[in-house]
């Protein structure tokens, strides 16, 4: 072949797939603006992220990422993890001092549990630093379960009385309570494996684990039956063997495990559901711990029932999981631990 | 005036060699551990205080700067200080193992320390200790040798370099 004509194949070939990638752009892009049309009206997306003044502040979105505002504006502190009560009156979330960096994996440790209005309005410190580690709600609102070196501590937030002790049983973070009250999920060490996220009954202290081997952050579907978490499965050969986290679904049990997003390139933390467990929340960041440490990742939605999703070319992924769905990921602003209600949730400052 | 700017020079000169030769040794009996590895934490932290040598380090220690964790030793019993024991052979979990001990403290585990720089097996430890590693440190464990150990997990809180205690 000569050069001429070499050159008049190649001009061909990028004329005839360049439509061809357009089209399928234009595509994907429809797919995320019905899905930002689909839940542009359903509550607030609540995080913590980065403010103009450099500190971590409570912000709130609309699932689309419009109408963002910053709920504490408070320069001389950090805030972060905020969660919404079950009846969605309230916030819990964690306040440290300036200046501090947040750790991906010892936020529930550090500075003070505060539980204000759901607009993060009244703020009130429930204890002093680093009391009420991993401080969650109870089902009603009226009790935080929190995670301490002892064990697993019931407190009532309005006489702050350890109500109930029950032993940890080897969970050491990111503790939550199911909303109907019957479990507890955390991390742990079980049967000499770290990093098992793993299911305790909250009234015999029976444990189940979940799953084995590099998993964390996990958090409750609104059903109490399933929990969300996030997982670098092992034997990935990409990012030089040390592969990409990717974001889980699992039953009570332990059994079903199935992936519901993940991409080469990004770690996917901070899962969460929608209040009527139809959408998926989470962070994608490029490095590896969900970004606390830094301004957070960015903030996606998808919608549960695309799961599973992979993103990106992600070619090793695809070869593990060839029924991926491919559906519209709707990327907004950087954040941490993002949290979803569709309750209204008022002005902000 | 010039002799004696010469005699002040050399009685500075003199005055600096003794700092640094003093300091030296000084810096040189800090680092070094004294035969026994007794130091004024070792011997009061924790309810056990023993002497061990270190028999086994299982697999490689995780490399890895953003996860903390406790990785279990294996050691033999040498002699018992402090406290109710009389096992021959004790599991120890370290905290963040790669760090020098003086280094390792931080605001989830503040407590520990020692002087020992690094884990070679082989070598003896003067170690206060506490029991069971749960109720004392709470964060990731890397125990290869579950289902193994029929005792405690200790916990190390201070961990100097020693020597083989004399009989």
């Amino acid at each position: 072949m000569t050069l001429i004509n070499k050159h008049f194949v190649c001009v061909g070939l990028i004329t005839l797939l360049l439509p061809i990638a357009w089209g399928a752009d234009q595509k994907t892009n429809q797919a995320v603006d019905r899905l930002a049309k689909e839940v542009q009206g359903k509550g607030w997306i609540v995080y913590g992220a980065r403010s103009e003044n450099g500190s971590w502040d409570l912000f709130a979105c609309r699932p689309d990422g419009s109408q963002k505002r910053n709920l504490t504006n408070t320069p001389d502190s950090e805030e972060g993890a905020p969660r919404f009560s079950p009846d969605n009156s309230k916030l819990l979330y964690r306040r440290m001092e300036r200046g501090a960096t947040i750790d991906h994996d010892k936020w529930g440790f550090q500075g003070e549990s505060i539980v204000a209005e759901k607009d993060a309005s009244n703020p009130v410190a429930v204890g002093k630093d680093g009391e009420y580690p991993w401080a969650s709600w109870s089902p009603d609102g009226s009790q935080i379960a929190c995670l301490t070196k002892k064990g697993i501590q019931i407190v009532d937030l309005a006489t702050k009385e350890i109500v109930r002790e029950i032993p940890r049983q080897g969970i050491y973070q990111q503790f939550f309570w199911s909303p109907d009250g019957k479990w507890f999920c955390g991390v742990a060490n079980h049967l000499g494996e770290s990093w098992t996220v793993v299911r305790m009954n909250a009234e015999t202290g029976e444990l189940n684990p979940l799953r084995k081997f590099q998993n964390c952050t996990p958090d409750w579907f609104p059903d109490s039956m399933r929990i969300i978490f996030s997982s670098r499965p092992a034997g990935q050969k990409v990012n030089d063997g040390y592969g990409y986290t990717q974001l889980w679904m699992v039953d009570g049990d332990g059994s079903n495990a199935r992936l519901i997003y993940g991409e080469e390139e990004y770690h996917i933390y901070g899962g969460a559901l929608s209040p009527d467990g139809q959408y998926v929340v989470f962070t994608k960041g490029l490095k590896d711990g969900s970004g606390a440490e830094k301004a957070g990742a960015p903030i996606a939605i998808m919608r549960l029932s695309d799961a599973p999703s992979i993103g990106g070319e992600s070619k090793e992924l695809r070869g593990i999981h060839p029924q991926t769905k491919d559906g519209p990921v709707l990327v907004l602003s950087d954040g941490w631990e993002p949290c979803w209600t569709y309750a209204e949730i008022g002005n902000a400052k | 005036m010039n002799l004696r700017a010469d005699r002040k020079s050399t009685v500075f000169s003199s005055a600096i060699l003794t700092a640094v030769v003093v300091s030296g040794l000084l810096l040189t009996s800090c680092s070094q551990t004294n035969e026994t590895g007794e130091d004024e934490k070792v011997t009061a932290l924790g309810s056990l205080e023993v002497t061990a040598e270190l028999s086994e380090i299982r697999g490689e220690f995780v490399d890895r700067a953003d996860y903390d964790y406790a990785f279990v030793m294996k050691y033999r019993m040498l002699q018992v200080h402090r406290g109710d024991l009389s096992a021959e052979t004790l599991y120890v979990g370290h905290y963040n193992p790669l760090k020098p001990r003086d280094r390792v403290a931080d605001a989830r585990v503040p407590e520990v320390g020692g002087n020992l720089k690094r884990f070679r097996v082989g070598d003896v430890h003067r170690m206060a200790l506490e029991a069971p590693i749960d109720e004392y440190y709470m964060g990731g464990i890397i125990n290869r040798y579950f289902g193994e150990e029929t005792g405690p997990i200790y916990w190390a809180i201070w961990t100097n370099l020693a020597s083989k205690p004399k009989p």
